[in-house]
């Protein structure tokens, strides 16, 4: 237990000693005592990787949009390189691929004559859908099943699967049920925990809605979402 | 963690969104409006015949063909290369160092401390720990300092809030070892790996 205790204590010190120097040095006791000689002296350099954190963590847990990035950029260069491949078959005057340019262009200009309406529509709705998804990934906030977790030391992102199957873990202990009888999703403000019971053994909501928030209150996750336990009207049998 | 440009991926994102977008609709209205059709027509005409005169305009001397079709193809190649540069700046940012600066306290000279001491050591810590499925560390630099990436999955049912202090605990220790106080990111994920592996039952 006293293992335990030290770093404890040292959290708690460290998170509250931030405009004070010498308070910082006390709660580091090996760095006062100079045994580490390359150690940083907390203050402004402590604010900063603070500041720096913040900014992972709100990196963390959004969207980088790496993949539609890719996809975006593959689809530009394919274009580019189909129109400079047909204008320079034209510089030097060979037959074209697939039109040449200026045919291309009358063609455009000549629009709704020329192609039949049910092609041309649903050529446009396809190109339309496909410009409203980049559209929509970039404007939406595109923000990743995650919660934060505080911790003094480092900053903390975890996937709401993991929290997922804490709770479901923690569900099924208070409820005396198997694995399979409980399913748990975590959204960004909710909980929902579904729990189907065992044929002829009541369950009791009240008590694995205690268990969760009690687990959930000790997690920590925040955004911090509510809870809501369903037990289902119909039980599984043998369990 | 890494310097994948969140802003300028939506920004550009939404450009090309938004111009697919607009040609899609237009063409949509194309095949169902016939008002937009001659309306269409009429301008894309005055349109090309502008271009054709600029095209006439801009003839090489001594040959038919325009020097705008060079320009044009040199803007081409110009928007490939600046493609090719956006893509590679999409999950930059790895570092060997976790520790890089000059010493003037004893023996002047520079300490550099590779990120692999931080990888070796903390997945070491963490090999024997049977409610983990997986750990990789990664260094990575941030905002032009290393900072420490740590993902670990955990087998299901492992609490993240305790698992988090566990490594948290072991990073202060690391501190200890290096002498500097790195940002450090700990990712509790799940993967292929934790969901279909047993569930954590004791612990």
């Amino acid at each position: 237990m006293s293992h335990a205790q030290t770093p404890h204590a040292r959290r708690n010190h460290s998170a509250t000693a931030h405009p004070d120097p010498e308070h910082a040095h006390t709660a580091h006791p090996a760095t006062a005592e100079g045994d580490t000689p390359g150690v940083q002296t907390p203050g402004t350099s402590d604010d900063r990787r603070d500041a720096g954190l913040q900014r992972i963590l709100r990196r963390e847990t959004r969207s980088s949009r790496a993949g539609m990035a890719g996809l975006a950029a593959a689809l530009v260069i394919a274009a580019c390189v189909y129109a400079l491949l047909e204008s320079a078959l034209r510089a030097i005057g060979q037959p074209p691929w697939l039109i040449d340019p200026q045919t291309a262009a009358e063609r455009l200009t000549a629009l709704p004559a020329g192609i039949s309406p049910l092609l041309l529509g649903a050529l446009g709705g396809v190109v339309a859908m496909v410009g409203l998804m980049f559209f929509l990934n970039a404007v939406l906030p595109g923000r990743k099943s995650r919660h934060l977790i505080e911790d003094p030391r480092a900053g903390v992102v975890v996937d709401d699967e993991v929290i997922a199957s804490a709770l479901a873990r923690v569900a099924r202990m208070s409820a005396n049920v198997t694995q399979e009888q409980v399913m748990v999703v975590v959204s960004q403000r909710l909980v929902v925990v579904n729990v189907r019971p065992t044929s002829g053994v009541p369950l009791h909501e009240e008590r694995i809605l205690a268990a969760v928030e009690d687990e959930l209150h000790r997690m920590a996750p925040s955004p911090m979402p509510s809870v809501r336990v369903n037990i289902a009207t119909s039980g599984v049998i043998g369990a | 963690m890494n310097g994948t440009p969140h802003v300028l991926n939506r920004i550009l994102i939404g450009i090309l969104g938004l111009k697919l977008l607009a040609i899609g609709i237009l063409l949509v209205l194309l095949a169902t409006v016939p008002a937009v059709g001659t309306w269409w027509q009429g301008w894309s005409a005055g349109l090309w015949e502008h271009a054709k005169y600029l095209s006439e305009q801009t003839r090489i001397p001594g040959r038919e063909e325009s020097w705008l079709w060079v320009a044009a193809a040199a803007v081409l190649v110009v928007l490939i290369v600046l493609m090719v540069a956006w893509v590679s700046q999409q999950g930059k940012g790895r570092a060997n160092l976790i520790v890089s600066e000059y010493d003037e306290a004893g023996t002047p000279g520079d300490v550099n401390i590779g990120g692999n001491l931080a990888e070796q050591a903390l997945k070491h810590a963490l090999a024997d720990r049977t409610d983990l499925a997986g750990v990789t560390v990664a260094t990575y630099e941030v905002n032009g300092r290393p900072g420490l990436r740590i993902r670990v999955q955990p087998r299901q049912g492992v609490s993240p809030h305790t698992l988090a202090a566990d490594v948290s605990r072991l990073v202060e220790a690391l501190d200890m070892v290096v002498g500097r106080k790195t940002p450090v990111l700990i990712h509790i994920g799940a993967g292929a790996r934790t969901r279909f592996s047993r569930a954590e039952r004791v612990r």
